[in-house]
């Protein structure tokens, strides 16, 4: 697995164990949409607890509500914000 | 004594991190010494402001496992510090209890606006300020306890306290919004809902005031501290990790 793949197999688990979601880590496709019906279905409550562990795992910090909704729109945009950090 | 595992995950750490607001108040000591006493693996901050003489006795007979901080509760430059000062000493905040407030009672034809605005201030203010200022921490460690101290009056108030039961109501209300925002981060949020309780809030009542309120009560006597403790300490425990958006009132049997 490469480097790219492997930090987005890991936003996934860490989705599934820290939002304790009822699906597994391999169903979220890449792209998926985070919120909305037509995709995960997550709300703000798990926004705002995805914020907390992405920073915890990734050390990525989501400072604005802005920029949360910027990065959090699939694991896509997840992976791409934490590989702008490093 | 038992542990009251208040940890969860990383829950055998040496350290069970607790802040305790109105610190040096008889209630605040009271839930202090009960944690220090049940709880050998219990640090317990006590938050300050002005005075602090008895949480620093508490402190010195304690050692290490008590420590006070420095709180002034309706400010939210002074949560951030505090809470920036825990974290870095223990790495983890597992308990929160929100029980500095103070009651100015007027009846409200005659309130001045300063008895209305800073009895809200102190009682509601200080615990949203609290509640977030602690709730990322708790977040991150998928743990959390978050106790508050109401009041009865929040749901049986006496004429002559708007300003005051208008705040503890408040409390509640925010309690049990609050546990349905962070039940599935592992965060549980309850309110308590003391009755008179044997603190300094009750020096002020002459003999005759205090009989006459002891009739009143089913239990005949007015609380004691380490009985509010004892909720708290419930709360705190890991074991009553179902137990969410609770208003528990301990009042001796009045309401």
């Amino acid at each position: 697995m490469s480097d790219g793949a492997e930090l987005r197999q890991k936003i996934k688990e860490v989705m599934v164990e820290e939002l304790m979601l009822d699906f597994e880590a391999e169903e979220i496709g890449d792209e998926t949409p985070i919120f909305g019906a037509e995709g995960l279905g997550l709300d703000s409550v798990d926004a705002l607890q995805l914020v907390v562990a992405i920073e915890k795992h990734f050390g990525l910090k989501v400072g604005d509500a802005e920029k949360a909704k910027e990065i959090l729109q699939s694991v896509e945009t997840i992976a791409r914000a934490i590989e702008a950090e490093a | 004594m038992a542990a009251c595992n208040a940890g969860g995950p990383g829950k055998d750490s040496a350290v069970r991190s607790i802040l305790i607001t109105g610190g040096n108040g008889g209630l605040g000591l009271g839930i202090g010494r009960y944690f220090l006493e049940k709880d050998a693996g219990a640090r317990v901050w006590l938050g300050v402001r002005s005075r602090r003489d008895a949480a620093e006795a508490l402190a010195a007979e304690s050692g290490e496992r008590c420590r006070l901080v420095e709180l002034e509760v309706t400010s939210r430059e002074a949560w951030e510090s505090a809470v920036a000062k825990i974290l870095e000493s223990d790495g983890r905040l597992d308990v929160l209890v929100n029980n500095a407030g103070m009651h100015r009672d007027a009846l409200l034809a005659t309130m001045e606006d300063e008895a209305w605005s800073s009895v809200i201030s102190s009682n509601l203010d200080s615990v949203f300020l609290g509640c977030r200022a602690v709730i990322r921490a708790m977040m991150g460690n998928r743990f959390g306890r978050i106790i508050n101290i109401a009041s009865l009056s929040a749901v049986l108030p006496p004429a002559g306290q708007t300003n005051y039961a208008a705040a503890k109501a408040g409390v509640v209300a925010l309690t049990q919004t609050l546990a349905k925002e962070v039940g599935r981060a592992g965060i549980t949020v309850n309110a308590l809902l003391p009755g008179y309780i044997e603190t300094e809030a009750l020096s002020h009542m002459d003999e005759e005031a205090a009989k006459r309120a002891r009739a009143g009560i089913p239990m005949r006597r007015f609380g004691r501290p380490e009985e509010v403790a004892a909720a708290v300490w419930f709360l705190a425990c890991q074991d009553a990790g179902y137990v969410t958006g609770s208003a528990i009132k301990i009042d001796g049997g009045i309401f």
